[in-house]
């Protein structure tokens, strides 16, 4: 076996070393966050690519949702043929610097005659922290996202609300709320919102609560520490419990995002909070008047980043990163980026987007593009640790419990802050508990 | 005859709440794109069939190409197995060996264990012997088949010894009896086995998933994933519907044509 | 019968004499499947049971020992995943094993409506189970998918059958219940049709009821084919779970996590490859035993019958 693995070694040596002078090929993974459509449209953009020069030649590998794309991606690593780029969810950029899965793209940067801060300073503030670690770079953001409060006007003002001004705090959140819900005796049969809270979305929603109500969440500059069991999240958990318990606007359980859209198109919600990366997904399938707004705050504005970033696995040879580098410049260029953008909803993270022309026209036709644009400036880092997902699922259970009634959401924090404690363990003991003999 | 009659009624009764998803799946998936519809839901037609679904999921992707490689994997694995599987139940039926018990309990093992499961050694193995990203690291660990040697055993098991020991008599080989006495009447214990193959092959999902990185090499469920997956909205309920009938329909089709068959030749399997 | 008794001392004459040959020839017979398995099977699962005993952590040197059991026993989301998978296990072999052997025997007649019913009922099986985890996503909408927009016709509130902790279990388990039942009903057509209709005559000649026949003749010689049947869909509810990854990922609060899930999410996102094996080989060592005990009965039947 290993004769052959040798041979095979030697075999894929010959062909990457020969036509360095020629075309290099690479793969690149990418996720499809929303749908179908977008499939095509990265292949689009690819062709173009390819077209447009003959030094790389890329094949677009979809590799279904975030979740997939990360464990395709560490299987491939694992079974020594990674792809030469790849974009992935942004918050899981921080694991793999851990673990030792990306280069340091500093290198490269530094080959185009740039520095790693100027680079980085292309993109927004909001940005910047997921895709870097202790100053060095390991992502290229690609597209973003932050929750965004969407309503249905109509409704509104058939509750006597002026839809021009959303609710702006979690006080009139909750006022507006009550009146617009519906019941028929017992059942409720429209809520006055609806928040996705399916593992995943949910854990996303609470730490903006959570930043909103005065938090931090999680420790920004090294991933060993979350903020559960502190007064700014149990205040949150506790707001998400009263809209269901206390002032019976929201429904009870789990909503899965896929379902609050559904309900929103149905007028079976009158707001919600969602990902502005489907803003166009929800313009192109909702009937009915709907308006955007900032998330409303609690002692401040605040709501998490997310999105994707483009990084590159280690175990490609120079020759396929510097190919792979490539490609990532075409698509976080301007452009491209702006077009991407429009195209999903997403808002471009490259922020010289935004002074091409198209895009100026673009923000005056789509007023809900703007005031997504516009709440950037309120935007905090997406939370990102030592294994991101399990820490994040330590919250969700015990926050889905709390909207099942299960548990209250003092003793929901605590439980979490143990269960994460836990699982943060291993890294914490040989980072910061690892002290001098 | 009443309480067959009986039986008959209400599985009748199961039949229609079996239908009721596939019933859902056709209406919807004819149905405009007019969505935000209030009854999206309703089992009855809103109006003419209408193509939106149909076309908007064959453009989003290369369904001929999907075709195409999901035939030639089912077929490739079937082709395979159908050697392997029947010398390996043949000797497990016919031959007299030591450590035969054993061997076929370790044989067993498979059953428990599909690529799913050890999805990251079965990646270094086929990475290893240069199968990666292609339809032959697909098919690879599918090429022997507990099930199937456990089918093929109850098969031969179940045949008189007459011919084979006539056949003998007259100096032929083992070789020659499996060839062409044994396969050609282990027809139908062999088609039991190929659509049960060809059904968990064509609908499986993970392991193609990780296997194959090129679009070339993609088959139908990966290819469907790619609109029934999205993460931050909702689906598009319509389109959900028409790509699951495309990808189900060969298979649906193949079924209706030959479910006597298919269940008779069960029967002759000897899983009595 | 007697033909099988006269060939076997005639058999072991001949094994004698030509035993070596034998042996070689079934060797040559197993070889490409063997080679194979091992290649698939045998080195992945030996590989799987070294890291289970292999002490791992972060940023630590590797050392043997059984840390990984002590753990993977001291973690709660274990024991709720093992408790679900048990649940489900019940919830769908008892069901859709009676429901497909009830199904076999009211549509075993030929017949072009027995034949539709049973077209029906098989074709869950022929659709794949990410496809049918999109469609049921619909069906159990809240407020406006299939279920409650029927249930709603007949006056009931909206129910959050995914969201529900009470609930999802349930839901997954209802469809695999849909998805698997024909798939077990063919093998118990194929089991009918092989009991001879002789027995059936000669119990009714003794006066024997519907009931006294199922329980008295139907039943214990269909036992072979139950273990078997068994045996299908006590792995199936273990390997098949693309619904609960796509439907549920585990939730609400872990309620439909299993332990495949479990062993994938702390392979793959919690980076615990220790913690995933030991999952690994308590999973395959129960499968294996369970499966053995029921391959036995099945074993039995069949000597009993020639």
């Amino acid at each position: 076996m290993r004769i052959l693995a040798g041979a095979a070694l030697g075999l894929s040596l010959l062909t990457t070393a020969a036509p360095a002078s020629a075309t290099t090929d690479i793969d690149f993974f990418f996720p499809v966050p929303v749908q179908g459509k977008l499939a095509n449209e990265m292949t689009k953009l690819i062709d173009q690519f390819n077209r447009s020069q003959n030094d790389v030649a890329v094949t677009a590998v979809y590799t279904g949702a975030y979740d997939d794309t990360n464990l395709k991606t560490r299987a491939a690593i694992q079974a020594g043929r990674p792809p030469a780029a790849v974009l992935m969810s942004a918050n899981f950029i921080r694991e793999y610097v851990i673990n030792d899965e990306a280069i340091d793209l500093g290198p490269l940067i530094a080959k185009d005659g740039q520095t790693p801060e100027k680079f980085i300073a292309q993109f927004w503030p909001a940005v910047r922290t997921n895709a870097t670690e202790n100053g060095h770079v390991y992502g290229a953001p690609f597209h973003n996202s932050t929750p965004i409060l969407y309503y249905n006007t109509d409704m509104f003002k058939e509750a006597g609300l002026n839809p021009e001004k959303p609710p702006a705090t979690w006080q009139d959140l909750v006022d507006a709320a009550k009146k617009l819900t519906k019941s028929d005796g017992k059942t409720m049969t429209r809520s006055g919102i609806v928040i996705p809270s399916n593992y995943d979305s949910l854990g996303w929603v609470v730490s903006g609560l959570a930043m909103s109500n005065g938090g931090d969440y999680y420790n920004r500059g090294w991933g060993g520490e979350v903020y559960y069991n502190t007064a700014s999240t149990i205040g949150a958990v506790q707001f998400l419990d009263d809209l269901v318990h206390k002032h019976h606007v929201m429904p009870d359980g789990v909503t899965d995002a896929g379902v609050a859209s559904n309900a929103f198109f149905a007028g079976r919600t009158a707001m919600m909070i969602q990902s502005t990366g489907a803003l166009g997904f929800i313009r192109d399938n909702m009937k009915l008047p709907f308006k955007v707004a900032f998330i409303p705050r609690a002692l401040r504005n605040a709501v998490p980043i997310g999105g994707a970033s483009l990084l590159i696995p280690k175990g490609n040879t120079p020759a396929r990163e510097a190919a792979a580098w490539k490609l990532i410049k075409y698509l976080t260029s301007p452009e491209i980026n702006g077009g991407w953008s429009r195209f999903t909803g997403y808002f471009a993270p490259r922020m010289a987007a935004y002074d091409l022309p198209e895009m100026k026209a673009y923000l005056a036709q789509n007023p809900d593009a703007k005031v997504a644009v516009d709440q950037l400036a309120y935007a905090q880092p997406w939370f990102a640790t030592f294994n991101t997902v399990g820490v994040r699922k330590a919250l969700e259970d015990q926050v889905q419990a709390v909207l099942s009634g299960k548990v209250k959401p003092a003793d929901a924090m605590v439980n979490a802050q143990k269960a994460a404690d836990a699982l943060l363990r291993p890294y914490v003991e040989q980072t910061a508990l690892k002290l001098p003999q | 005859m009443k309480a067959s009659r009986v039986g008959v009624i209400l599985a009748a009764l199961a039949a229609i709440l079996w239908l009721a998803p596939f019933a859902w799946m056709g209406v919807a998936s004819a149905r405009p794109q007019v969505s935000g519809a209030l009854d999206l839901a309703s089992l009855f037609p809103s109006g003419p069939f209408s193509p939106d679904n149909y076309i908007e999921a064959w453009t989003s992707g290369h369904f001929p190409l999907w075709y195409a490689n999901t035939i030639l994997l089912c077929g490739g694995i079937l082709a395979v197995q159908t050697v392997t599987v029947s010398l390996a139940g043949y000797a497990f039926a016919r031959l007299q060996f030591p450590g035969r018990e054993t061997i076929f309990t370790l044989f067993l093992l498979q059953l428990l264990l599909p690529p799913a499961v050890l999805v990251v050694p079965n990646l270094v193995m086929i990475t290893k012997l240069g199968l990666f990203d292609s339809l032959a690291g697909v098919a690879a660990p599918y090429c022997a088949s507990a099930f199937g040697v456990f089918l093929m055993r109850q098969t031969f098991r179940a045949m008189p010894r007459d011919f084979e020991d006539a056949a003998m008599v007259d100096g032929a080989t083992r070789l020659q009896v499996i060839r062409h006495i044994l396969i050609p009447l282990a027809g139908p214990g062999l088609a039991a086995f190929a659509v049960v193959s060809v059904t968990s092959h064509w609908n499986e999902f993970l392991w193609p998933l990780m296997a194959v990185s090129s679009p070339r090499a993609q088959v139908l469920t990966v290819g469907l994933a790619s609109f029934t997956r999205g993460a931050e909205a909702g689906g598009e309920w319509g389109v959900i519907a028409a790509g699951t009938t495309l990808v189900a329909a060969p298979l649906l089709l193949g079924f209706l044509f030959f479910q006597r068959r298919f269940v008779s030749s069960l029967v002759f399997t000897g899983l009595k | 019968m007697s033909q099988a008794v006269l060939a076997a001392p005639a058999l072991g004459v001949r094994h004698r004499r030509i035993l070596p040959h034998t042996t070689l020839l079934a060797l040559g017979l197993l070889t490409p499947s063997l080679l194979l398995l091992a290649a698939f099977t045998y080195w992945p699962v030996m590989g799987v049971t070294l890291r289970s005993l292999t002490q791992q952590r972060f940023g630590q040197k590797p050392s043997w020992g059984i840390d990984n059991f002590v753990r993977l026993f001291a973690d709660p989301h274990f024991s709720t995943a093992a408790w679900n998978t048990l649940l489900y296990a019940l919830g769908t072999i008892v069901p859709s094993l009676a429901l497909a052997l009830l199904l076999a025997l009211a549509l075993r007649e030929q017949g072009r409506l027995t034949t539709l019913l049973r077209t029906i009922i098989v074709m869950p099986l022929l659709i794949p189970l990410v496809a049918v985890a999109a469609l049921f996503i619909f069906i159990f909408l809240p407020g406006g998918g299939l279920i409650d927009y029927y249930l709603a016709a007949l006056g009931m509130a909206q129910t959050n059958w995914l969201g529900d902790p009470d609930l999802a279990l349930g839901a997954i388990i209802a469809i695999t219940i849909w998805k698997n039942t024909g798939y077990y009903m063919l093998f118990f057509l194929a089991g009918l049709a092989g009991i001879p209709e002789e027995y059936h005559e000669a119990a009714k000649i003794d006066g024997a009821g519907i009931a006294t026949r199922f329980w008295r003749i139907t039943l214990p010689l269909l036992g072979p084919t139950i273990g078997f049947v068994a045996v299908i869909a006590l792995v199936n509810t273990l390997v098949q779970i693309d619904h609960v990854i796509v439907m549920t990922g585990g939730g609400p609060s872990d309620s439909t996590n299993m332990i495949l899930y479990y062993i994938y999410q702390q392979a793959e996102q919690n980076m615990d490859s220790g913690l995933a094996s030991a999952a690994t080989v308590i999973c395959v060592g129960a499968l294996l035993a369970l499966s053995i005990i029921s391959l036995r009965a099945l074993e039995q039947g069949i000597h009993y019958e020639s």
